[in-house]
């Protein structure tokens, strides 16, 4: 058989990808920086963030009432918002400096005001307001404060036209006050829960980062072993970009097999957040999401001196990360320029296929684009990998020759030496 | 004369320390380049201050003027824009899965005829709850369109009755919710996330830089060079070498600062006082914790590892997007151990809401008390320095 056939070729690369696979994962195993962020971080992570938005909703915010009306209606009023799941009556207030100083004590989040003519102008068949002060460095106890204090008044009204409309039925009085009714469905998270909405992406956000900074510190212990801090060390099976890429590929692979079916399928259950995802469809997009990341990762690798440089290059990156995915901030309204840039990453196209498919129930038809564009990524990354370990081969390969050379030329200069004391 | 030399040895640390901070690029980066950049992504991102002409669908089984109607005063709300009409449900399911629309509207055949009968009919509204802020804005566009469609046509039958407009309108709403929304009448989206995302950002940055500089002292073995500049006095070598950077976080921060309440004007009752004492709060503290977690596990790995853990849970546990009070108690207390939480405090009490600095005592004190977190490492440090050897 020749030397270079092809067979033999494809056979020496498969055996090289192979032995740089078993070294990779020597590497990562003995490497506790490492093991930090592949095992640790992955695995306590979604936990931890779990615990925190474990409740869900915010229940029982505290207001303050100022009830200048001090009647039976007023007090009707205030009764209906402390009975209502959101909202907790913590006190009266006497008059609106005290609300006001408990709202600065941060004691309460929000001022119920009802003026003292408040009944008497109801009696009059008068419209009378109720006037709502909420703080709003909070968005949900803003939200649960007023939509009480809505609900509440919606409730009263209708109960106070019935007393004056005179009809003779309870459904006259049901037409009256509603003609049309509505029926709101929240779809995909019917308990409104706060987790439900943010977990999904957490975790898509952490495979990426985890697989980031993994790859990157185990980069930076590779260039910093190295004598000439390269990459990759001079040696036989080193000698092809495919057989390397594709060697620590596979290490990386083999570890987040196992931690993204932890992440998209158990901590989901675990925590009891809404789960649609069939599960061939999770496997179609959930393969080139870490095939993606796994490329993009070794990409930011060739980018790190130090092996602590990664972690201030990568870490910042995850809350900016998690905006540009669109499940705060609407990607409809998302300036262009912005999701454009949010294509760099596989992130971005991670946590919308995933929250989705998980959530939402989505086929893969649906998260056709996504889907995609993941594999595009995939591939580029993997080209664009390829060629920067090509330029680190092409690096240390010089580096390898220098040194010969140098060695070379030294025992050349030993050798004349040697001779010209020997003449003499 | 011993102050003078002390003083003078503090000069030279951090002049020493800026050839340090010239000389590597990172430092550049994290400390000027980046905590620019994230500035300008979120308050960019969130410009318009509160999404507007989300798209929704609707599914129109009545065809009537009155569905037009409905489907029109959708439309002209200032958060919905109606992309699209489908022909059955599933499709508009289909539609929400595919991530094209929000939320949309179904009204059912036979929906005007019963409402001309009066015999109640049912419009559904469906929106996606997995996409919270879109999900909460389209809710409150329909509790608005449900109100007002019920409004109408009450209104229609009591003029009809020939009942004055004033005393229409005190028959269908007796009690009005006059609303009063302290500091950000707008419900900004920008000034309520981009006032905590981007000084957590800022934080996270000197958690990290501050331990990167002390670690790499061991690792590029210059640690005792540093530590002989200062005559061993761990004080003063601390001292010298976290001056510059130091002030230029502070420049950032304030710069920071100026942009969103100069510049872009959110609110800042409070007063530039305020916002100035808040600013060298935030970075004395970030840096106090940086110092303190090096001096726990005095190797460069460990302690970042420790920081950027710390600095990410951080963005969680400040309780401005789900509030500490929603949380288990136990996470409550633990909210204490994060500067960030502290920070958002001390921000919305003084400088957002504009109360008294003596309402936010506690977390002012906690600020301080991590900035003065180092004092309880300084031999810790010290003896690092001389006698640990770094290990990739």
């Amino acid at each position: 058989m020749r030397e270079d056939g092809i067979i033999n070729k494809i056979r020496g690369g498969v055996v090289d990808a192979c032995r740089i696979w078993a070294e990779e994962m020597r590497q990562t195993v003995r490497d506790e920086g490492v093991l930090i962020f592949f095992i640790l971080v992955p695995l306590l992570y979604p936990l931890l963030y779990s615990w925190i938005y474990n409740n869900e909703v915010v229940r029982d915010v505290p207001v303050a009432v100022v009830d200048n009306s001090r009647t039976a209606m007023s007090r009707e009023f205030v009764r209906h918002c402390d009975a209502s799941p959101d909202v907790r009556v913590l006190c009266y207030a006497s008059d609106m400096d005290e609300a006001r100083a408990l709202l600065s004590r941060q004691v309460v989040k929000g001022i119920y005001y009802l003026p003292s003519d408040f009944s008497t102008r109801l009696n009059r068949m008068e419209q009378t307001a109720v006037s709502v002060y909420c703080d709003m460095s909070l968005m949900l106890t803003y939200k649960a404060v007023y939509q009480t204090a809505m609900s509440v008044a919606l409730d009263m009204n209708s109960q106070l036209q019935v007393k004056v409309a005179g009809n003779t039925t309870d459904r006259e009085d049901l037409v009256t006050t509603s003609p049309m009714a509505v029926t709101p469905v929240p779809m995909f998270n019917p308990s409104g829960g706060y987790g439900s909405f943010i977990l999904p992406a957490v975790l898509m956000l952490i495979l990426q980062q985890t697989l980031v900074l993994g790859i990157g510190l185990s980069a930076g212990t590779a260039r910093e072993r190295n004598r000439y801090q390269d990459l990759i060390p001079f040696s036989r099976s080193y000698q092809g970009m495919f057989r390397i890429v594709m060697g620590k590929a596979m290490c990386y692979f083999m570890i987040y097999a196992v931690l993204g079916s932890y992440l998209s399928m158990i901590v989901p259950r675990l925590f009891h957040f809404v789960v649609l995802a069939e599960p061939s469809v999770l496997l179609a997009i959930m393969l080139p999401y870490i095939f993606a990341s796994i490329f993009f990762g070794m990409v930011v690798s060739c980018m790190v001196r130090y092996r602590e440089n990664v972690m201030l290059l990568v870490v910042f990156a995850s809350v900016p990360l998690l905006f540009l995915s669109g499940v705060s901030w609407p990607q409809s309204n998302m300036p262009w320029y912005w999701e454009c840039f949010s294509w760099l990453f596989p992130s971005t196209f991670g946590i919308r296929a995933y929250v989705r498919v998980n959530t939402l129930g989505a086929s893969l038809y649906d998260v056709a684009f996504e889907y995609r564009a993941l594999w595009v990524q995939a591939a580029a990354y993997f080209l664009l990998a390829c060629l920067v370990y090509r330029h680190q081969i092409i690096q240390s390969r010089r580096h390898a020759l220098d040194r010969l050379d140098y060695i070379r030329r030294r025992r050349e200069v030993k050798r004349r030496l040697r001779e010209r004391a020997a003449r003499k | 004369m011993r102050l003078k030399e002390c003083l003078s040895q503090v000069a030279r640390i951090a002049w020493r320390e800026c050839c340090i901070l010239r000389k590597n690029p990172i430092y550049w980066f994290c400390m000027v380049v980046f905590p620019l950049l994230v500035m300008f992504f979120f308050t960019s991102m969130m410009q318009e201050g509160q999404p507007t002409d989300m798209p929704v669908g609707v599914v129109d089984h009545d065809h009537s003027s009155l569905s037009r109607q409905l489907v029109r005063r959708l439309d002209a709300f200032q958060t919905s824009h109606v992309v699209a009409v489908y022909p059955t449900v599933r499709d508009a399911r289909k539609a929400v899965q595919a991530g094209e629309i929000y939320a949309f509207l179904y009204i059912p055949e036979g929906t005007s005829d019963k409402l001309l009968a009066q015999r109640r009919p049912t419009v559904s509204f469906y929106y996606n709850m997995a996409y919270y802020a879109a999900g909460t804005l389209l809710y409150r566009d329909l509790t608005t369109i449900t109100t007002l469609g019920s409004a109408s046509v009450g209104m229609a039958t009591l003029q009809a009755k020939g009942v004055p407009p004033a005393q229409i309108q005190s028959f269908l709403q007796p009690i009005v919710i006059d609303l009063h929304q302290i500091s950000n009448p707008w419900t900004n989206y920008n000034i309520y996330l981009s006032t905590v995302l981007v000084p957590g950002v800022i934080m996270l940055f000197i958690f990290l830089i501050t331990a990167y500089s002390l670690g790499t002292e061991l690792k590029f073995k210059r640690s005792r060079q540093w530590l002989s500049m200062a005559d061993g006095n761990i004080v003063v070598a601390l001292a010298g070498k976290m001056l510059p950077q130091t002030l230029i976080f502070l420049a950032i921060v304030y710069g920071y600062m100026y942009y969103v309440f100069g510049v872009l004007g959110f609110p800042h009752p409070g007063g530039i006082m305020r916002i100035a004492m808040l600013g060298l709060a935030t970075v004395l503290s970030s840096q106090g914790f940086g110092i303190f977690a090096f001096g726990l596990m005095p190797s460069l790995r460990m302690s970042m590892s420790v920081c950027s853990l710390w600095a990410v849970l951080s963005f969680s546990m400040a309780g401005s997007a789900f509030p500490v009070m929603g949380m288990d108690s136990a996470l409550e207390s633990l909210s204490w151990l994060f500067p960030l939480r502290h920070y958002f405090m001390v921000y919305q009490i003084t400088v957002f809401n504009g109360y008294e600095m003596l309402d936010a005592w506690f977390h002012i004190a906690a600020l301080v008390a991590f900035a003065l977190l180092p004092i309880m490492v300084l031999r810790k440090i010290r003896n690092a320095m001389l006698t640990y050897v770094y290990i990739p």
